[in-house]
């Protein structure tokens, strides 16, 4: 494999895929969070009068915002492979990384596609029958907060690989982050069982402390990921640190092409 | 659990390291102690918001839990944090024998939590307060499950000390120090909850 | 000896599990001419009474080999490692796009064949299963995007002498990817080109994703022969 003849950045796909980590996750939250309004989610208890006219008042931001999606979404993937990367680069097995990988690819399905499937077909037919609609709000939410598995898994995985590294990818304290956040998988478990209160699934403990101990997670990843880029060296050993005159990727592309 | 931690440290200690700094262990634990311990505490707040509300039907519920028998949850494990307080003395001093045996009784004793507990719960479902019966209940087994997963996870923990204690060949004071920290929490967290859930009323 | 590989007959399946897709296809009685989102819940019961044994063995076809495409996708990851990258990020950006892909053909045949499972419920429920059948098929292309964005960015960073494939594949990728970019709008609009039996959301986009498997086929096999020689190159 030739590597590039000192002109581009050798780092050139790692920024490639790390900016479109940032744009997706931005996407992300703002369809989610601003266009369709489904986060915070609708209320459990609501019955099926509730839920139509839940869906009437959302009608446009759910089609044009899961449209976004549709398009959109397997941007997702390169946060994926930036992770897997990092644990590749690790001291520890492969079969972490390709296990990472695989979970997370799956997770794209109860992660982003049976919520705009389910609230795209509720929201198009304004006159289907409330009860049927309640359904679909049903598997809408249900999927998309309370399919915990791969995250779960998938935390735990990455948390093992961080804390038996020996390359110093990230550090231990992040490691422990991902025990956080596989135990808010298991928080949101309840929301299966309540219609109402702290634990379920729009619920104080099930939803909003869950999603603050997401976003920081996420917010920390992205910003490691960031620090991981700029101090990676392509060796195996242990990644350097990064020296405090170092201020961004122009430099430390120098770096790489003059060594 | 060899290096230090993280940040801008240029080189890593490995090593016997007995912890950089004033703090016992890995200093990555603590975040991980301050951070669970945030969230806890949020989850405190959220039931006592919700018993402020429904305050006479949360009393009704603490009512049906047996006092005596938190007491000694509490004691069991107080008794395990003092046992793996002294594990770290020993292994400090390079007692490896003691260090075991105080790992040992330290597990012990979380087993003999594990199973008042289940003895507890089995109790209370038996008398028809389950996880669905009342808000109280809801919260009650809602804050004791969440306290026990961090229990079991605790014995992972252990694991690894006992793990670390056995490598002769590369001691590390430091990773003992990390997972009796771990511990400690789960003790911690559980006098929160006794107090929360059984004592205040 | 040459060193058997099996890329050959993975590639040389794909002609046969083509011949399978579009059989199904064909078979379907919904898709010449393409269901109509306007249909009553009425009308559309009656087609499930009405075709129910040729949805029903259309689709089960269709969900044996719809993840077919995997392992040709696969052979695709397997000629990037030729390529002038220096990480393997790109290929795992492939990887973690390719799984999920097939699952959103795979259950949209479900919600056919559910459909057609009891046609004489009551029609609104099936017209439920006809809209998740139709919008999981129609819109259901995030990952088909991404798999023609990967590989467009992949080739357009593959500089060396003799890329693994030619520019213009890049630049077909990224048309593809376009014209696919309209069936996600298919739930906006019950008529019309971008409803789902519309001429965007519909032909163009079924069209489009013919031609890239086609295109693509032949551009993998062309790239095959050629690597026998790499076969041990490290990643």
């Amino acid at each position: 494999m030739t590597g590039g003849d000192g002109r581009s950045d050798p780092k050139r796909e790692l920024w490639l895929a790390w900016y479109a980590t940032v744009a997706f996750y931005s996407l992300y939250a703002v369809v989610f969070f601003v266009v369709t309004r489904t986060q915070p989610p609708g209320k459990p208890w609501y019955g099926p009068v509730e839920v139509a006219a839940w869906f009437s008042g959302h009608h446009r931001g759910l089609l044009v915002g899961f449209a976004l999606i549709f398009v959109l979404g397997g941007l997702s993937a390169t946060s994926i492979a930036l992770i897997t990367y990092s644990i590749r680069r690790m001291s520890v097995s492969r079969a972490f990384a390709y296990s990472y990988l695989i979970l997370y690819a799956i997770a794209a399905v109860p992660g982003f596609l049976f919520i705009c499937v389910a609230m795209t077909v509720g929201a198009m037919r304004p006159g289907r029958d409330p009860a049927v609609l309640r359904w679909l709000y049903d598997l809408g939410f249900l999927s998309f907060s309370g399919t915990m598995g791969v995250f779960l898994v998938g935390s735990l995985i990455w948390m093992t690989a961080i804390l038996l590294d020996q390359n110093r990818v990230f550090p231990k304290w992040f490691g422990y982050m991902n025990l956080c956040n596989a135990l808010t998988e298991v928080v949101v478990a309840p929301s299966w069982i309540f219609h109402g209160g702290a634990l379920a699934w729009n619920g104080t403990i099930a939803w909003w402390i869950n999603v603050v101990v997401f976003g920081l997670y996420t917010g920390v990843f992205i910003t490691l990921l960031r620090r991981m880029i700029l101090r990676e060296d392509f060796g195996r050993g242990p990644l350097p640190d990064l020296a405090p005159t170092m201020s961004g990727p122009g430099e430390a592309a120098a770096e790489v092409a003059a060594a | 659990m060899t290096s230090a931690g993280g940040g801008t440290a240029v080189a890593a200690a490995t090593g016997p390291a007995t912890g950089s700094g004033h703090v016992p262990g890995q200093p990555d634990m603590w975040f991980f102690v301050v951070f669970e311990s945030l969230i806890f505490t949020s989850y405190f707040c959220v039931y006592l918001f919700h018993r402020a509300r429904h305050e006479g039907a949360f009393l009704q519920g603490q009512s049906h839990l047996v006092l005596w028998l938190g007491v000694l949850d509490t004691v069991v494990l107080l008794t395990s944090s003092w046992a793996v307080a002294r594990c770290v003395q020993h292994a400090r001093a390079g007692r490896h024998r003691p260090a075991l045996r105080a790992a040992v009784l330290t597990a012990a004793c979380g087993l003999a939590f594990l199973a008042l507990k289940l003895v507890e719960w089995a109790r209370l479902i038996h008398m028809g307060r389950t996880f669905t019966s009342s808000e109280f209940f809801q919260f009650y087994f809602f804050l004791t499950g969440i306290h026990l997963v961090h229990l079991l996870i605790g014995f992972v923990v252990l694991g690894v000390l006992v793990r670390r204690l056995s490598d002769r060949e590369r001691p590390s004071q430091q990773a003992v120090e990390t997972c009796a920290t771990y511990w400690h929490t789960v003790d911690f967290f559980w006098v929160l909850i006794f107090a929360l859930l059984y004592v205040v009323r | 000896m040459r060193r058997i590989t099996g890329e050959q007959v993975i590639f040389w399946a794909l002609p046969l599990v083509a011949v399978m897709w579009l059989a199904a296809f064909l078979l379907f009685p919904g898709f010449l001419p393409p269901m109509s989102p306007k249909w009553s819940a009425a009308r559309v019961a009656a087609f499930y009474r009405d075709h129910t044994s040729r949805v029903r063995y259309s689709m089960v076809l269709f969900n044996w080999f719809c993840v077919a495409l995997i392992p040709v996708l696969m052979l695709i990851v397997e000629r990037m490692r030729g390529m002038a990258h220096r990480t393997p990020v790109l290929r795992y950006c492939v990887i973690g796009v390719a799984g999920a892909a097939p699952i959103a053909f795979l259950t949209s045949t479900i919600f056919w064949l559910l459909a057609a499972f009891r046609p004489d419920r009551a029609p609104s429920l099936t017209q439920l299963y006809n809209d998740l059948a139709w919008i999981t098929f129609t819109c259901g292309i995030p990952f088909l995007v991404a798999i023609c964005v990967f590989l467009a960015v992949s080739i357009y960073l593959d500089q060396q002498d003799r890329p693994v494939f030619g520019r213009w594949v890049a630049h077909f990728n990224v048309l593809i990817a376009v014209a696919l970019v309209p069936a996600g709008f298919a739930g906006l609009t019950l008529s019309g080109a971008f409803a789902w039996n519309g001429l965007l959301s519909f032909w163009v986009k079924n069209v489009a994703i013919a031609v890239w498997i086609l295109v693509m086929a032949v551009v993998l096999g062309r790239a095959l022969p050629r690597h026998h020689e790499g076969l041990g190159t490290p990643a």
